[in-house]
């Protein structure tokens, strides 16, 4: 490799969508050839502010732009919330692994996800219903805090709840009035008997306190740990294994990861820290 | 490899300076720093008897350095031959670290990669060992043996050259006339200053000898309250880090210069708060004790994992560097006898 691996891509923001109060997909269009695998994630630059780590929410299949979901949380998140549609902003990547698609042929995926975790989901998600037939079953267990927390509204709570093969179930900590689904935390709607403990992996993404409830639910299920897989969250900088600031372990989540086995990382005591 | 001599450093180093930048150390209170050689000076060059309290990473991974530059792509800047002199062999083996992240990973960076190959290495054998010195206990010794250009070793009336890579030997044919044919008596006074200074590193360190390999202690005290005992006499100056030739984490942060956007990559330190910490406030290694623990995991078990070798020199600096004496061969040898009490203890790394 002979380029300089700090060195974003320029690009357009091209659209800005409100997801939610404190949340955003921006359209990101790249002015070179990109592409990822899904479950990968970039290094968004807004310049002379700084950088941060992001899953795409876009399927792979749209290689002529990219979606990234973005929540208020910090100094360069608060800052891109600010942008405005042709917005100058860099990528760097894609970085890390992905999800495993091509070994979860056959099974049923179990997804649990939660708040602005979905935004990785989404792009998961897009991808296993182009070949929907390839998967025995897609279960959605989605979980926001409120109605209005949930992103990707129009989709969810339409045409996705339709799609052949999907099996969709959504939930609130704390409901309004027209709200038709379950009230309580995502654990709530995760039940053993939705489960092909034979044939299923479970697939986990969300705030880390979540993450932690959900695994251990689907652990109780049956779940092998070598079959549940966890988006990690962690402070990737470079992206390249190089600067130490995402390390779990002897794991560099920008390089080994962000997509692990519960099985890889289980013996840290902090992965949900 | 041919091995010469020469009676004075000065010529020798008037050679090297006529052909690229060189940097020689400088005594500065107790401790050597890297000063540009300057041929005009009048000052002699001393030849330094330990290593340079300057780790050697400053010459191929700055403090801070421009790494991109927005919206116009940066070419690394053009960087010349340089030379340094006075690398021991725990310098040396830290270049081997490094490069294993820097050069041989499957991402290169061409920042690193352009200064190590314009980097033209003259090591020494060191043979005042401070009291901080401990490379026998991590696989180094008081002289080097591969990984220079050119190797002196200084004896009574001179110093012994010997060229470790080609690079070293063309300098050497180039420079004939300045150097003679080393003398019998040289180099036997060269093998016996090696032996003794081993001799003596070995018995400062004797205390500190592990029962068992040091990632295997590692691997076998996650539990262990060592690291938060210890870390009650940190004060969090993150000096361990700076000085430590092998500590290679950075910080990328992004700036507004006048009329273009810039991408900064400075020094950074695992033993800062906010290290590990994402935008949300979780941060995984919120106490002291933790973060100094994962730097130990990380020198001595996870970097061997994945390069197979220790990232520790036993070069000493952040024995010296710390105000509160925190020493890495003290914590080890109290995880190496705690282990010898609980003999079942749990695997995991």
């Amino acid at each position: 490799m002979n380029q300089n691996l700090y060195q974003p891509i320029d690009c357009e923001v091209t659209d800005i969508i409100d997801e939610s109060p404190t949340i955003k997909t921006f359209v990101v269009v790249p002015e070179e050839k990109f592409s990822f695998r899904t479950g990968q994630f970039v290094e968004l630059t807004l310049p002379g502010v700084g950088e941060a780590p992001f899953t795409p929410s876009s399927s792979p299949a749209d290689t002529k732009k990219m979606e990234i979901t973005i929540v208020k949380a910090g100094r360069v998140t608060n800052l891109l919330h600010e942008c405005k549609k042709g917005q100058k902003v860099g990528i760097r990547g894609p970085y890390g692994n992905g999800y495993p698609i091509d070994d979860f042929v056959g099974k049923q995926v179990y997804i649990v996800g939660g708040g602005v975790g979905l935004a990785p989901i989404r792009s998961l998600f897009l991808t296993l219903v182009d070949r929907i037939k390839d998967f025995k079953s897609v279960v959605c267990r989605f979980g926001a805090k409120t109605p209005d927390d949930f992103i990707y509204k129009k989709t969810l709570f339409g045409p996705w709840q339709k799609i052949a093969g999907v099996d969709m179930k959504l939930t609130v900590d704390k409901a309004n009035g027209q709200w038709q689904h379950n009230v309580g935390v995502v654990t709530t709607i995760l039940d053993r008997g939705d489960v092909d403990i034979k044939n299923t992996v479970g697939v986990v993404c969300g705030p880390p306190i979540m993450m932690k409830f959900a695994t251990q639910k689907l652990l109780e299920f049956g779940f092998a740990s070598k079959n549940i897989y966890l988006s990690m969250e962690k402070n990737m900088s470079c992206g390249v294994g190089k600067c130490g600031h995402c390390m779990i372990g002897k794991f560099y989540v920008c390089k080994d990861g962000p997509v692990f086995t519960y099985e890889q990382i289980e013996q840290y005591p902090d992965i949900f820290d | 490899m041919e091995t010469v001599f020469i009676n004075e450093l000065k010529p020798f180093l008037d050679a090297v300076a006529e052909q690229m930048a060189l940097f020689v150390p400088k005594k500065s209170g107790e401790h050597y720093v890297y000063i540009k050689y300057d041929h005009s000076s009048e000052k002699v060059v001393e030849f330094n008897n330990i290593r340079a309290c300057t780790p050697l990473k400053e010459f191929l991974f700055p403090l801070c350095e421009l790494a991109a530059v927005f919206p116009e792509p940066v070419e690394p800047e053009e960087i010349k031959p340089f030379a340094v002199f006075g690398l021991k062999d725990c310098d040396l083996r830290s270049i081997e670290i490094l490069d294993k992240v820097f050069l041989e990973d499957e991402f290169e960076d061409l920042f690193y990669v352009a200064r190590r190959e314009k980097m033209f290495i003259i090591s020494s054998d060191c043979f005042e060992p401070r009291e901080s010195c401990c490379c026998n206990l991590f696989g180094g010794q008081s002289y080097a043996e591969k990984s220079f250009d050119l190797n002196l070793a200084k004896v009574k009336n001179g110093f012994v050259i010997e060229a470790g890579s080609d690079k070293g030997e063309e300098f050497l044919q180039q420079h004939k006339d300045i150097f003679v044919e080393a003398p019998a008596e040289a180099l036997a006074e060269r093998d016996s200053t090696r032996a003794r200074t081993q001799q003596q590193l070995e018995e400062n360190n004797a205390e500190y000898k592990l029962d068992a390999p040091v990632n295997e202690i590692m691997e076998n005290s996650p539990d262990s309250d060592v690291f938060d005992i210890e870390s009650q006499k940190c004060v969090e100056c993150q000096a361990c880090t700076r000085v430590c030739p092998t500590c290679h984490c950075f910080y990328l942060y992004d700036t507004k210069q006048k009329d273009y956007f810039a991408k900064m990559k400075m020094w950074d330190s695992c033993m800062r708060l906010a290290y590990a910490e994402v935008a949300g406030g979780a941060n995984p290694r919120k106490m002291l004790g933790d973060r100094i623990k994962h730097r130990l995991m990380h020198k001595f078990s996870y970097f061997f994992d994945r390069y197979g070798i220790d990232m520790c020199v036993g070069c000493g600096r952040c024995i010296d560097a710390d105000s509160h004496k925190m020493d890495i061969r003290v914590v080890l040898k109290k995880l190496n006898e705690e282990l010898k009490n609980k003999p079942k203890a749990k695997v995991a790394k």
